[in-house]
């Protein structure tokens, strides 16, 4: 109980530290409070034409400088403005300006009047029971290890889903003693999302059918993973529906847990907030700028300038801005939503990230795009994180996700590409968000989900047995003619 | 069989009886006073789903030593839950330095449009009888800004505030869209003999801007709109978004209208009387802060269909204690529905005369508003619904009605939009029903 709140603790340290004496006790996302965002792009200044001259004698010097300031066009074009003062006074004019300049007043912070954190009642006796974990005297007593829920040597189970139909992991020593390799997580945390329900992610995966590891080989490597790795279920990972930014702390405690026991985590959310925790938390455990990350997603995810400092659109830009991962091990491929404008791109390049849009796709080929994201996967870093944003995909493959956009990418362009990945690199973790089901009148989201993590998983049991060479494929499988090479003897 | 009888001691034991002489009451006499009284408090087991006869049966496959610990790690269990400051946040930073920290909740003034136009609601339609396609609640013309509801004498404001967070199911901000687009809620009611559209002027307000990140931030924003509406005389017609927006708008009725002079008539599955949240607000919580914060008294609230799992015992004891009146499904199945319906008229008539009614789609059996963010089965028909909320609306002066926790991805048909219109119409027809009495004197 003393490590429950010594965890805690460490946790939330950082940002109390920093954060002073009057706000000791906040949440606070980030590690450096003092500089919590990327700069404002300032107001581009007014030209204000000659013919407006005659209009602006009344107004102050202050006034002046705010209208040539430019901040005006929050509020109205320069065109609309400039025509309305044909039809007014100098005095008018200046009543005008004056207006905007008391809304400017209004819409920016101002201490006092403006709260600048969200309280929270600690009179709740129940304050921190969303994340006490389930004292073990409360069991019987079971040696650690991965429970199994399975009754018979065969059949098809018991009727418990689980992720991968595998046993069920509770603490790290279940991990440790089952020298488990990889478990899988869910994350059920859905807030920001233009649709809701990404926080019945987790379950989808669990009961989507068809892509059942211990189920049969993957043709493409001939491998079966369920068999060839040691996989666990290790439950959800609680989380605040009402506060992403609680969640996504006791978020990366939950990770680093995992990874410390050797185990890689896929976590499966969720909205894609939780790229944060998890890149915070691979920092923790492999040190920072040590992990390389490919982000494939329709959206960029590198928001910043908001009132909230996490958000499923902000976490590349946290993770990067507080240097857990370094810009130029950052990949991201599929990007196509509307919303980044010039001055993003060139943040995201000056950051030295390589970004691979739809755009590319369309200009230079799928193939292509594919090589080169790998090559850069592998080119700084001995670690690879994949953050996988189900959006990336078309509509028609995923309809079941928050913030859909069309002209994606195909299962048959996917698959591959996850394979090769987990089987080319040393993959630390995986996360796999914004599967909400209820979207989704069909099967096809969670069993496309399900079928892209197959695919990784098949991947990292190829990377085990030495299977790594580029886009390495089972020459038994690929062809009846082909000769078998030194794999099949 | 064999295992009753040893419960029944322990039950008697742990309820203070003379110590029997099993191995749970030397077990238990051995824990420390503080132990001892931990494991009588009943409260405190019901939070761990434990009652004194599971933990005797836990006790007996336990050594001495093993029980102590089984205690020691329930007491500090309680003992984590609670707040402890210097270790735990509380509160959760924002961002003051981001640009247009409030630029989402600023009104635009009217001295910046592009175009000028006179104050008034703005009809979307080409033609005089064809509807042009443009949804609004009611098919009615929208109003943007305070001064078009004085200016075309609105009598009745539809307001959306898409706020979704705590529900079961998500969905709750799309309800404001799918009431706008189904139909439902235009035409003549045939059991009040009215068209509201024609005896009432009826007007679409748009949505509210809400902080889809935080509750919290969301509430002050519509607690000052919706103020503004029913400042003008209007009604506020408030399609939600989760049950959380009761609060802002019952506070908006107080800040109008003065505390203690509505009658709040709540229709829910739930009573929405949690107490023990970390968070100042969400769905389940909002008539408790309303009563704990002062906004409303118990005896201003009528509750009918409460049902279902999620109000504890503790809830219910303290909304009675607070002098709430509790019409829930049981009451309907003992009384019948007649005689349930017959008290809450005479409750929304026994009151200071103005009504502001809260309905919660989870009210209706799931088989009418399947689409609801926390259904629970053994709900209101509409046959039931329907006429009670036109007598409700008929009975007294209505200063605001908000349909909450329309979640239209639940339900891919349309019938709990069409459902939710006609709740909406029903009321409104209640309305024009009073209106057309009183001319006629």
């Amino acid at each position: 109980m003393v490590s429950r709140s010594s965890i805690l603790w460490a946790a939330l340290g950082t940002g109390m530290a920093l954060a002073g004496v009057a706000l000791a006790q906040e949440i606070v996302i980030g590690e450096d409070p003092a500089v919590v965002t990327r700069a404002p792009t300032p107001p581009k200044p007014l030209d204000i034409p000659k013919e407006a001259e005659a209009k602006l004698t009344a107004l102050t010097p202050d006034q002046r400088a705010y209208l040539k300031s430019g901040e005006s066009r929050r509020v109205v074009k320069p065109e609309v403005m400039f025509k309305r003062f044909e039809s007014l006074s100098p005095k008018e004019v200046a009543n005008y300006v004056s207006a905007l300049m008391a809304l400017k007043e209004q819409i920016d912070f101002k201490p006092g009047r403006d709260k600048d954190r969200i309280a929270l009642d600690t009179s709740s006796p129940l304050f921190n029971a969303w994340t006490l974990p389930r004292p073990a005297t409360l069991n019987p007593k079971r040696e650690a290890g991965p429970i199994s829920l399975q009754r018979y040597v065969g059949g098809m189970g018991m009727g418990i889903p689980t992720f991968a139909n595998a046993p069920v992991a509770l603490t790290p020593e279940d991990l440790i003693a089952g020298k488990v390799e990889v478990a899988i997580v869910g994350a059920p945390l859905d807030m920001g999302s233009g649709w809701r329900d990404a926080k019945n992610g987790p379950l989808a995966l669990r009961t989507a059918m068809g892509a059942q590891a211990p189920y049969g080989n993957d043709m493409y490597s001939m491998i079966n993973p369920g068999t060839a790795l040691r996989i666990a279920d290790y439950g959800d990972i609680a989380v605040d529906n009402l506060s992403t930014e609680r969640s996504v702390q006791h978020v990366r405690e939950a990770v680093r847990t995992i990874a410390k026991t050797g185990a890689i985590p896929i976590v499966v959310g969720g909205d894609h907030s939780l790229e944060y925790p998890d890149l915070a938390a691979m920092a923790d455990v492999h040190g920072k700028g040590k992990v390389g990350v490919v982000h494939f997603d329709s959206h960029y995810d590198a928001g910043s300038d908001r009132v909230h400092l996490i958000d499923h659109g902000q976490p590349v830009y946290r993770v990067i801005h507080e240097g857990h991962v370094l810009g130029k091990n950052y990949v991201q491929v599929g990007l196509r939503a509307r919303g980044p404008d010039i001055d993003t791109f060139k943040w995201m390049r000056e950051q030295g990230m390589n970004y691979h849009t739809m755009v590319e796709v369309e200009k230079i080929g799928w193939d292509k795009v594919m090589e080169a994201a790998v090559k850069e996967a592998k080119r700084n870093t001995d670690k690879l994180w994949i953050s996988f944003d189900i959006d990336v995909l078309d509509p028609a493959f995923m309809p079941g996700t928050g913030t859909p956009v069309p002209g994606g990418l195909t299962m048959r362009e996917a698959q591959p590409i996850m394979r090769r990945l987990c089987a080319e690199n040393n993959i630390v973790g995986i996360d796999l968000v914004e599967v909400a089901p209820y979207l989704d009148s069909s099967y096809k989201t969670a069993h496309n989900s399900a079928f892209l993590l197959n695919a990784c998983l098949a991947g990292i049991a190829m990377h085990k047995k030495g299977l790594t060479k580029p886009h390495w494929l089972s020459p038994l499988s690929a062809s009846s003619k082909a000769p078998l090479g030194k794999e099949y003897p | 069989m064999r295992k009753l009888p040893l419960a029944l001691s322990a039950l008697a034991l742990l309820a203070g009886s003379p110590a029997l002489a099993d191995d749970v009451a030397a077990k238990i006499g051995a824990l420390s006073p503080a132990a001892q009284a931990f494991v009588q408090d009943e409260a405190r087991l019901a939070l761990f789903h434990l009652t004194p006869a599971k933990l005797a049966d836990a006790f007996r496959g336990r050594t001495p030593e093993e029980v102590a610990a089984y205690v020691a790690s329930l007491m500090q269990v309680a003992q984590d839950a609670a707040f402890h400051p210097g270790r735990d946040a509380s509160a959760i930073a924002l961002n003051p330095g981001a640009s247009g920290f409030n630029a989402s909740t600023v009104l635009k003034p009217a001295m910046f449009d592009e175009f000028r136009r006179d104050p008034g609601p703005i009809s979307l339609d080409h033609y005089l009888f064809q509807k042009t396609g443009i949804p609004t609640f009611a098919h009615a013309p929208v109003a943007i800004r305070r001064e078009d509801l004085v200016a075309g004498k609105v009598e009745v404001a539809f307001i959306g505030v898409p706020l979704d967070f705590s529900s079961g199911w998500r969905d709750g901000k799309h309800g404001p869209m799918a009431l706008r687009s189904t139909d439902g809620l235009v035409g003549t009611d045939a059991a009040a003999g009215v068209d509201p559209a024609t005896v009432l002027s009826l007007a679409d307000f748009g949505d509210l801007s809400i902080d889809y990140m935080s509750v919290e931030r969301s509430v002050d924003h519509v607690r000052f709109m919706v103020g503004q509406v029913a400042g003008t005389g209007a009604a506020a017609f408030v399609v939600g978004g989760d049950h959380a927006v009761m609060y802002p708008d019952v506070a908006a009725m107080a800040d109008t209208y003065g505390k203690g002079r509505f009658t709040l008539i709540q229709f829910d599955a739930h009573a929405e009387a949690e107490a023990t949240s970390e968070h100042t607000l969400s769905d389940s919580q909002s008539l408790h802060r309303l009563l704990a914060d002062g906004v409303i008294t118990g005896s201003q609230v009528v509750q009918v269909g409460t049902r279902g799992p999620e109000t504890s015992s503790a809830d219910t004891a303290r909304l009675a204690r607070s002098g709430v009146t509790m019409l829930g499904m049981e009451r309907i199945e003992k009384d019948g529905w007649d005689s349930v319906a017959a008290r809450v008229i005479a409750a929304a008539k026994a009151g200071p005369g103005a009504i502001f009614v809260s309905f919660d789609m989870s009210v209706l059996d799931p088989a009418y508003a399947a689409g609801a963010g926390r259904p629970v089965q053994e709900g209101l028909t509409m046959r039931e619904a329907v006429p009670l909320i036109r007598s409700v609306c008929a009975s007294g002066k209505v200063i605001g009605f908000e349909l909450l926790d329309s979640a239209p991805i639940l339900d891919p048909t349309y019938r709990s939009a069409q459902a939710g219109n006609a709740i909406l119409h029903a009321c409104l027809a209640g309305m024009a029903q009073r209106k057309v009495a009183e001319k006629k004197g």
